[in-house]
């Protein structure tokens, strides 16, 4: 038993420590590059939309990556980063090109799903073998959410089902490849899990949920409109907050993976922004 | 799980009968979602009220947001909202009080059940193993431990061994509750904690419990009352299970102190009866017949010895009586000379002529600071001794000398000597070597050396082996 034969004063990690600095500095200076050349009119606003993907999905597994090695001690290969980065620059662009590129985004998860067979991110939560009953619960959690959201918005404000046949699908990959797998590796994978280790899961839920709310409260994608904005607010923290039980419950980033998929997907469906 | 499905349908079946009334009806049927909500709070705590609460809401919402959308902030749509804010708060007020009453339950038969695996008599190791599977049953955690530190070891329940540098170490030495968020390793968080078992406010042992979730301070609290709880019920256990080993070696003693007593009595009678038949046959004689003057004479000299034997032993039950009292010999100290005293008492056995009494005793030895009577007894007790148990004819050896400010003593017999392990009692009250044979005897001769040594402040010694003879020491402060 640990209590009783090992050391309890193993020195502890600070909750910023491992943190590659450099790497989201550099990534927050192309952005700022691009906005700046963006207000002088010489680049488009769909170049600084995929400046701004890249930037920010980019520092959020990136900084999720480097805290899961560091935690867990996992072996991640230097390339994993670069490529992950490299990976969602080549869909961003892909998508600026032409909007079916966003598709290119799914490598994303495809090389992380290397990674995870390799046992790189085991200290995210993603281990090469996965419990399907959490799963099922995080995809029944994420299917409620998403179903009371589609009554709801369409009942209370009105909004139709997004039209037409390609739309919705290359929303839902732009989710799958970027929007929910950086959220979630990094508030559910990276933040919560390091804060559970050091604090109470109730804390740790709080800040998690906090920060994952103020990164969609800054993202421009999110519409504006008040009803939006509080609708968003309440599903987001109703899903971080599941999802962060989740994690906590069965050790695993994959249901909670799932429930947030599950509820982009209904999300996406409506024609909203 | 029967239950969850029943309440997620019973929460669904309110949704469907209310969501058929509009807002604006004013339909009394949102007041059904108490129900679920109730039940899911009381049967399941806090957390499953607040969920049922939070899902009757959301059932509600969209409706209610409807209405307001329709006609603004009407009095039926108040009144749904005042609903769901009810519904929140019974929720997660009722599941507050229900988990705290629940917890107060699990913690009240807990403290009986550990004082159950406590209540037999059973050793340290036997006890503690109990007390573990008691609390591995009913604490919800996933693993449990305890050390208690006993007189020259530790014994723990549920591990092999106590690091130096481990939690439970800590805590044992601190004496304080210590919680580790986190102990490393695993996909699930695993938390640690660890409580001293406290007896009068010091530790005597640890508590340490491991669980994957959760470990709330209010359970870090009950765990550290449940720690003193346990280290009260252990404490209580190893005195009750002292007391009954006492009582048994108490009537051990007693038996003991029957049997001896029984014993002395019979010697003792027996001693005296001796000396007395010799006064009583010398002076019948002495009654009914006529003897010449010399014949007369050495009968008064057997009497009269016969008679300071009994003296001797009457004044012996004297003092073992003021040593059983816990009093000290009455003393009239003064300075007295060595050399005539040895000779005075040496001269009563070497009447006798038995054995051969070897005096070496300088005639300018510093006095003792003794009463002059209690060294005599001393002095007669340890010759007599040697004499009775060594074969007639063999020497005695009487010596004083100056040592220190002290004046040294000693009496030496080429006797059968004492076996080695009757050595550690041979100044005991009443007892007898084994081996000691016919010679006679109460076993209080030396215990009253003893204590008469003991109140002039001086000590003795007895060094003797089979076959080799005994020789007694002793020491007395000489006059300064």
């Amino acid at each position: 038993m640990w209590s009783l034969e090992r050391p309890a004063t193993a020195p502890r990690a600070g909750i910023l420590e491992n943190t590659p600095v450099t790497l989201v500095a550099a990534l927050g200076l192309g952005w700022t590059v691009v906005a700046g050349l963006t207000a002088l009119g010489w680049v488009t606003r769909d170049v600084l939309r995929t400046a701004a993907i890249t930037a920010a999905h980019g520092s959020l597994l990136a900084i999720a990556l480097n805290w899961a090695a560091a935690d867990r001690g996992a072996r991640l290969g230097r390339e994993a980063v670069p490529v992950t980065i490299a990976l969602l620059g080549a869909g961003a662009v892909a998508a600026l090109v032409d909007p079916r590129g966003v598709v290119l985004l799914l490598a994303v998860p495809a090389w992380l799903g290397i990674l995870v067979v390799r046992g790189s991110l085991t200290g995210l939560g993603l281990a090469p073998h996965v419990t399907w009953r959490p799963v099922l619960a995080g995809a029944a959690v994420g299917a409620l959410l998403g179903a009371h959201l589609l009554v709801s918005a369409s009942q209370t404000l009105g909004y139709a089902l997004r039209e037409g046949a390609t739309a919705v699908p290359l929303l839902w990959a732009y989710d799958l490849g970027a929007n929910v797998i950086s959220a979630e590796c990094f508030f559910r994978g990276a933040l919560f899990n390091r804060l559970q280790r050091r604090w109470s899961i109730a804390a740790a839920t709080t800040v998690a949920t906090t920060a994952a709310l103020l990164r969609y409260v800054v993202d421009p994608l999110l519409p504006k409109q008040v009803e939006v904005m509080a609708g968003a607010l309440f599903y987001l923290t109703v899903l971080s907050a599941v999802d962060c039980w989740l994690l906590w419950w069965s050790g695993s980033l994959v249901p909670g993976l799932a429930a947030s998929w599950i509820f982009f997907l209904a999300y996406r469906t409506l024609a909203i922004g | 799980m029967k239950e969850i499905v029943a309440l997620a349908v019973s929460v669904l079946a309110v949704g469907v009968l209310s969501g058929r009334a509009a807002i604006d009806d004013m339909s009394l049927l949102r007041y059904l979602y108490f129900l679920p909500v109730i039940v899911a709070a009381l049967r399941f705590g806090v957390v499953a009220g607040a969920v049922t609460a939070g899902a009757a809401v959301l059932l509600q919402a969209p409706a209610i947001f409807a209405a307001i959308e329709r006609g603004g902030v009407t009095p039926a749509a108040s009144e749904h909202v005042v609903t769901c804010i009810a519904l929140l708060l019974a929720g997660t007020l009722v599941g507050r009080l229900a988990s705290y009453a629940q917890a107060q339950r699990r913690r009240w038969r807990l403290l009986l059940a550990v004082q159950r695996a406590l209540a037999e008599d059973a050793p340290l190791e036997i006890a503690l193993g109990r007390l573990r599977a008691c609390l591995a049953m009913r604490l919800d955690v996933d693993d449990v431990a305890l050390v208690v530190r006993g007189e020259d070891r530790l014994t723990i329940a549920g591990g092999f061994r106590l690091a130096d540098d481990s939690l439970a170490a800590e805590v044992l030495t601190s004496g304080r509750p210590r919680y580790v968020p986190d102990v490393g390793g695993g996909a699930r968080v695993r938390r640690a904690f660890a409580a001293p078992l406290l007896v009068g406010g010091e530790p005597t042992g640890v508590l340490a419990v491991e669980r994957e979730g959760e470990i709330s301070a209010a359970e870090q609290a009950a765990l550290s009352t449940l720690a003193v709880h346990c280290g009260l019920a252990l404490e209580n256990a190893r005195l009750v299970s002292q007391q009954r080993r006492f009582a048994e070696e108490l009537a051990e003693r007693i038996a003991s102190a029957t049997a001896t007593k029984s014993a002395f009595v019979a010697t003792a009678s027996h001693e005296l009866r001796t000396p007395l038949t010799a006064l009583l046959g010398f002076s019948e004689l002495l009654a009914q017949r006529r003897f010449d003057a010399a014949e007369v004479r050495r009968m008064a000299e057997l009497m009269q010895h016969e008679t300071e034997r009994l003296v001797r032993i009457v004044d012996d039950f004297l003092d073992l009586s003021r040593i059983e009292r816990g009093l000290e010999p009455r003393l009239s100290r003064a300075a007295v000379k060595v050399a005539p005293a040895v000779a005075a008492a040496v001269e009563v056995f070497r009447r006798t002529g038995s054995h051969r009494l070897v005096v070496e005793c300088d005639e300018t030895l510093p006095e003792v600071d003794a009463d002059a009577d209690a060294l005599d007894r001393i002095l007669k007790n340890l010759v007599g001794n040697a004499m009775k148990y060594s074969p007639a004819g063999t020497d005695v050896h009487v010596a004083a000398r100056a040592t220190d400010h002290v004046i040294e003593f000693s009496v030496r017999d080429a006797g059968r000597g004492i076996p080695t392990e009757a050595l550690p009692h041979v100044f005991e009250p009443y007892y007898r070597a084994p081996g000691v044979g016919s010679a006679r005897g109460a076993g209080l001769g030396l215990a009253v050396v003893k204590s008469l040594i003991d109140a002039h402040g001086g000590s003795v010694h007895l060094d003797s082996a089979p076959g080799e003879g005994t020789r007694v020491t002793f020491v007395l402060p000489a006059v300064p």
